[in-house]
């Protein structure tokens, strides 16, 4: 995949997961990275960080770091939807 | 020893669930059936309503299985077990669970999936759903627990249609459209054939992943494809970033997945809002289609979003396998 439509798919699954946590926002590309911009003014910033993983940024203050999506959509949601329901996989009887 | 299969007749109030299991038990092909009714009341009465030895069939009193007595759907599939290997009871080979009409399948079947007892005894082999012709459409409008209920369903049993024309009156478009993975049969008086209604091979079928994208009473269908194989590794953290994020919104997934690592033989995935099977492996593609299907059921959530993590995790995934 071109790391157009890439980024184009990690800005979808953002504003999706917003979404999915009845967050009202936006999301939005910057240069090196994401900004996702939700009520009362808050921002956060997703910054690429090297050499793969995201870095999460309030302001100049360091919120957390993920080695990918599931964990960048972990720490999005402690901090802008804490209530909103958790799950977790569970694999059960195999198929009939 | 191999696991007894159960299956879940669940519909809304007065959709013939009862009239169904009754007609069922009189089925030679269904002889050795012990059944197990949840009832919902101070006065049980579905079951008097079912001609089948009184040995063969267990009640579940004073609540609905979904919310209160799920132990005891768990318990009493525990004593069925009990008194069989005791020789107490007819050694059956199969049980139907009858629910409430105002159960939730979902706690049910994440019951019977992951109890550690009682799913190596026992597998779930499928969920039937009745819906009445005459009064289903009008149903499905004012209780989102029947929609749920059909949602979730293997197999619709359209009932009562002597009453009136399922085709006609855009019901069986609607169960079409709501659950394209579902097939739908019709039953007059409860009369249906037992064995395309346990027949546990249409999971496999290739056919139920041919659905329309659907919204309807907030519930919506849609059907994600992928010309590219995922890794086995984006798979698994798919259905994680779903289960964390979707909880029940996420009402059924079944799928078809061109895997990686596993050239020529696709995974069938299959799960119950954050409950999934262990993906089963098929010797080879059911038709001439070389690419990923996966059906989802869901309350509201986006395809186009669910496309995007897909995508990005396999990225992810594949950017680490080089590196």
């Amino acid at each position: 995949m071109s790391s157009h439509s890439i980024d184009r798919a990690i800005e979808g699954a953002l504003a999706g997961a917003l979404e999915v946590w009845s967050v009202e926002g936006s999301v939005s590309r910057e240069r090196d990275g994401f900004a996702l911009r939700v009520a009362a003014g808050m921002k956060i910033r997703v910054v690429r960080a090297a050499p793969s993983g995201w870095m999460l940024f309030r302001g100049t203050r360091l919120l957390g770091e993920a080695a990918g999506l599931p964990g960048l959509l972990r720490q999005l949601r402690e901090e802008l939807a804490p209530h909103a329901a958790r799950g977790r996989l569970i694999v059960g009887s195999p198929l009939p | 020893m191999t696991p007894i299969p159960v299956s879940v007749i669940t519909g809304f109030l007065g959709s013939g669930k009862t009239t169904l299991l009754s007609r069922l038990l009189r089925d030679p092909a269904l002889e050795r059936t012990a059944v197990i009714i949840n009832e919902f009341g101070a006065v049980g009465l579905d079951h008097l309503l079912v001609e089948s030895s009184d040995e063969q069939i267990l009640m579940l009193e004073g609540g609905c299985v979904c919310c209160t007595v799920r132990g005891d759907l768990v318990r009493t599939a525990g004593e069925l077990l009990s008194r069989r290997a005791a020789g107490a009871v007819t050694p059956f080979e199969r049980i139907v669970v009858e629910t409430t009409g105002l159960a939730d399948p979902a706690p049910i079947l994440h019951a019977l999936m992951t109890d550690r007892d009682v799913a190596e005894a026992l597998r779930l082999e499928s969920v039937i759903a009745t819906v009445d012709a005459a009064a289903g459409a009008a149903t499905l409008d004012a209780h989102p627990q029947s929609v749920k209920q059909a949602a979730l369903a293997d197999r619709i049993v359209i009932t009562k249609t002597d009453l009136a024309d399922p085709a006609a009156n855009g019901l069986a478009e609607r169960l079409q459209a709501l659950n394209p993975g579902a097939p739908k049969l019709t039953a007059l008086h409860g009369a249906v054939d037992a064995r395309r209604l346990f027949d546990g091979r249409a999971r496999y079928d290739p056919a139920i992943y041919e659905a329309p994208a659907h919204h309807h009473a907030g519930i919506n269908t849609f059907c994600l494809r992928r010309d590219k194989p995922l890794h086995a590794v984006t798979l698994s953290l798919f259905l994680q970033v779903l289960a964390e994020h979707c909880g029940a919104r996420l009402l059924r997934l079944k799928g078809l997945v061109d895997v990686v690592e596993s050239p020529g033989r696709p995974a069938v995935i299959h799960g119950v809002q954050h409950v999934f099977h262990p993906p089963a492996w098929l010797e080879a593609w059911p038709d001439d289609e070389r690419s990923t299907r996966m059906v989802v059921i869901s309350q509201g959530l986006d395809a186009g979003w669910m496309q995007d993590l897909l995508e990005v995790l396999d990225d992810e995934v594949k950017a680490c396998s080089i590196s």
